[in-house]
């Protein structure tokens, strides 16, 4: 049925609840199982490797993203402000470890089970940013356990073969680490067997995002903050490939069927920087009742790789995570940016600021002024955090949303403004 | 009892728009006519309840309209107590009859029947600010970014950013040449840089804000108040007192302080900019210390803290016009609207 104005529920959502639930008893019965290992990754990190070495793998910025969605995240930052970290650092990792150390989990709650699995091995990637590096770090030192990782090169404009061959030696070195420390050997066809599956994941992933080309869009960045946890934490498993093979032909049913998340979507806004986890219902209602689809974001595509060809997995690995967005100059983001909207039809830009992490926030160094500036694109800035809820003002955010619709409204007629009254008092 | 100055007369057999802006200190509200034309404003202080403070700032500009209704009566053409004519050009109102109740009513002296009359003649409203939500009369809301921005081009076409200092926040509204909303900023949330900083700086320094005001304007010193922090503030100011500066400059540095930080929220300008807001209508050294961080010249609204609703009040009436304009009768010009100064289009 196509037209509508309500809300019609992505059914895909149900096999994603039973997979997330399997994912996370799995990790439990991991973490309990002396013959089995369990690795904590970052989300664009090394994980593959980990995969392929039979761990099971964990990714505690999940946990931070639940924590923040659950809405408990301000319970626990100061426990971890207690223990030395900044309240204004990071609210993942401080959340996170707050967390931890009242043994507190939203896993207890979810799956019945004791919270994040204890971890042989953590290993990070600093692509996205160093705190990761220190949030492993802290618990490393707290489940006893050794922490690996790799610092690629940061904010590059193009990224090189020198770049790549740099961060390939790194992985080459972890890989080496890891065999000597548990005694294991990596099987290199395992590798390009859990690559395949994991750039395939990844490529459905993407492919499902672009549905949101169309008009009505099928899905919002609200949906795909859902629908985006097997690309991340099911990483080189088909079941990931299935379920976006079955949420693909969803979307594409909904486009045949002209089926709009935002059945009479008025705007189409990209969403540019972290999620509010905390706010992302509120914002989400807000922005079906203004008709405004949110239909691309950075965020998002953060996990939509190219796909793995069959040459080098290892070089695959160094290039997808190290041309990521977060990790790119300037000049690159912005021209991302420009590309998107043309791809998606973007009416306007909403950047999140989000206070405790400047590595995923892109309004700090004037790119937001210079889309506005230079391209006369519409742009919003919204102050807010990805996790703390205590940063983020509703009453504040909903009006600046609200009159960025109106602005988007008034830029669609043009004669209404040029015209002043004759009524002076 | 004689209209205040502001006013003109209220012409008979129009319909009224009318414009609540619901703030976070103060509710605001703005009857207009057919012409745009500001007949009346109240401001009540916004309470506990956006709802009641709405009923209450309609129900006292409504009272400020029936002092002229008198006269409205003596100086309309024809047939005033009967139902002909009335809101002749504008279709969709309801009309003579209950404008005459209203003329009727004040001629008796009754001014709570003429207050009803009148409010049977509201025509349309918008509501703005906070609490806009909770305005249960209004037909529509629309935020003060809008609003703010309609009302200061009604009175300043040429301008270009308008700076709000209001009690909860500070915005600065961008409007390009053809009087486009481009950009607008909020400050973050917090106190910092708005009306409620001012406020519990006085409430610190025990005067009330108008002695603060008094005060600032005395001042040539070029004390700056460094803290945009409320709390490190008030610890700057103390540390100031016990250093022995004049009150004069600490008071005009607090205003200082605001001002830099709308300072920085404007950037570049590239035209006139106007103020408006509760802060710039009831503290003159605001005004002068934003035109020394801007090195330029503000204006000044004849209603500084009604800008908003009265852009709501003009909202109000041009949504009515585009609703009656899909009618057959469209295509007539609004009546008092004319053409931009600034380009070819025509209302
Ligand atoms: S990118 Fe931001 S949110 Fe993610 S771990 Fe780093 S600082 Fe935290």
């Amino acid at each position: 049925m196509a037209g509508g104005t309500k809300r019609i529920e992505i059914q895909s959502q149900q096999r994603l609840k039973s997979l997330m639930r399997d994912y996370f008893l799995d990790l439990d019965a991991a973490a309990k199982d002396p013959a089995r290992r369990v690795a904590w990754c970052t989300s664009v990190g090394p994980c593959e490797i980990l995969v392929a070495l039979g761990f099971a793998t964990y990714f505690p910025e999940n946990h931070g993203a639940l924590l923040g969605a659950k809405r408990v995240s301000h319970h626990y930052i100061p426990h971890a402000v207690g223990a030395g970290y900044c309240a204004e650092s990071c609210s993942y990792t401080t959340a996170d470890i707050g967390a931890a150390l009242r043994k507190y989990s939203p896993l207890q709650e979810a799956y019945g089970i004791d919270g994040p699995p204890r971890p042989d091995v953590l290993c990070y990637n600093t692509n996205q940013c160093r705190e990761v590096q220190d949030w492993f770090q802290f618990f490393g030192k707290h489940h006893e356990s050794p922490v690996l990782g790799i610092c690629p090169p940061r904010y590059l404009g193009s990224v090189s073969v020198a770049h790549i061959a740099f961060v390939r030696t790194q992985l080459q070195q972890l890989v080496a680490d890891i065999e000597s420390r548990f005694h294991v050997k990596l099987d290199p066809a395992k590798l390009q067997e859990v690559v395949a599956l994991s750039s395939r994941a990844s490529a459905l992933w993407r492919r499902v995002l672009d549905t949101a080309r169309s008009s009505p869009s099928p899905i919002t960045f609200w949906d795909g903050l859902i629908h985006m946890a097997p690309v991340i934490l099911m990483r080189g498993s088909r079941v990931a490939i299935e379920y976006y093979e079955e949420l693909l032909r969803e979307m594409q049913g909904r486009v045949e069927s002209g089926i709009g998340a935002v059945p009479a979507e008025r705007f189409r806004l990209y969403w540019e920087g972290m999620p509010v986890w905390p706010r992302v219902r509120e914002l989400s209602e807000k922005c079906f009742d203004l008709k405004v689809s949110v239909v691309a974001s950075t965020y998002c595509n953060s996990w939509a790789f190219e796909e793995y060809d069959g040459g080098d997995p290892l070089e695959w690995m160094a290039r997808t995570s190290t041309e990521i967005f977060i990790n790119r100059d300037e000049v690159f983001k912005q021209s991302f940016l420009l590309e998107m909207r043309e791809r998606f039809a973007i009416d306007g830009f909403v950047f999140h600021n989000a206070r405790t992490c400047p590595n995923n926030t892109n309004s700090r160094f004037g790119l937001a002024q210079r889309l506005r500036d230079e391209h006369e694109l519409p742009v919003l800035v919204v102050d807010g955090d990805l996790s703390d809820g205590r940063f983020f003002s509703t009453a504040q955010t909903m009006t600046n949303l609200e009159a960025f619709v109106e602005q988007l409204a008034e830029l669609r007629t043009p004669s209404r403004a040029c015209v002043t009254g004759g009524g002076k008092p | 009892m004689t209209p205040p100055a502001l006013l003109p007369t209220r012409r008979d057999r129009e319909a009224l728009f009318v414009g609540v802006d619901a703030g976070s200190s103060a509710t605001k509200c703005v009857v207009i006519d057919v012409a745009g034309t500001l007949l009346s404003q109240s401001v009540v202080a916004s309470g506990f309840d956006y709802a009641v403070a709405a009923e209450q700032a309609l129900d006292a500009a409504l009272r400020g309209i029936v002092p002229s209704l008198g006269g409205a009566f003596w100086n309309a053409p024809a047939d005033p107590l009967g139902a002909t004519g009335g809101c002749r050009d504008f279709p969709g109102t309801t009309g003579a009859k209950s404008i005459s109740a209203a003329v009727a009513a004040a001629c008796r002296g009754d001014e709570d029947e003429a207050v009803s009359a009148l409010r049977a003649d509201i025509a349309r409203c918008v509501a703005t600010g906070y609490g806009r939500a909770n305005v249960r009369f209004a037909q529509s809301a629309v935020t003060e970014i809008t609003c703010h921005a309609r009302g200061a081009r009604e009175w300043y076409p040429q301008v270009r950013a308008i700076i709000d200092v209001g009690g909860q926040d500070t915005k600065v509204i961008r409007i390009n040449a053809r009087g486009k909303l481009v950009d607008y900023r909020m400050n973050a949330k917090c106190a910092a840089g708005t009306g409620t900083f001012l406020e519990s700086i006085a409430l610190k320094l025990g005067v009330p804000l108008r002695t603060l005001d008094d005060l600032a304007l005395t001042s040539t010193g070029r004390t700056v108040v460094n803290s945009y922090c409320t709390v490190f503030a008030g610890t700057e100011i103390i540390e100031r007192i016990k250093n022995g500066e004049p009150r004069q400059d600490i008071a005009l540095g607090l205003f200082r302080s605001i001002a830099t930080r709308v300072g920085e929220m404007v950037g570049a300008r590239d035209g006139a900019v106007a103020a408006t807001g509760g802060v710039v209508a009831h503290c003159r050294a605001m005004v002068k210390v934003l035109e020394e961080v801007l090195g330029a010249s503000v204006l000044l609204p004849p209603l500084p803290q009604q800008a908003g609703a009265y852009g709501a009040a003009l909202l109000a009436r041009e949504a009515q016009w585009d609703d009656v304009s899909e009618d057959p009768g469209a295509g007539r010009r609004m009546p008092g609207r004319s053409a931009c100064h600034e380009c070819s289009s025509q209302g």
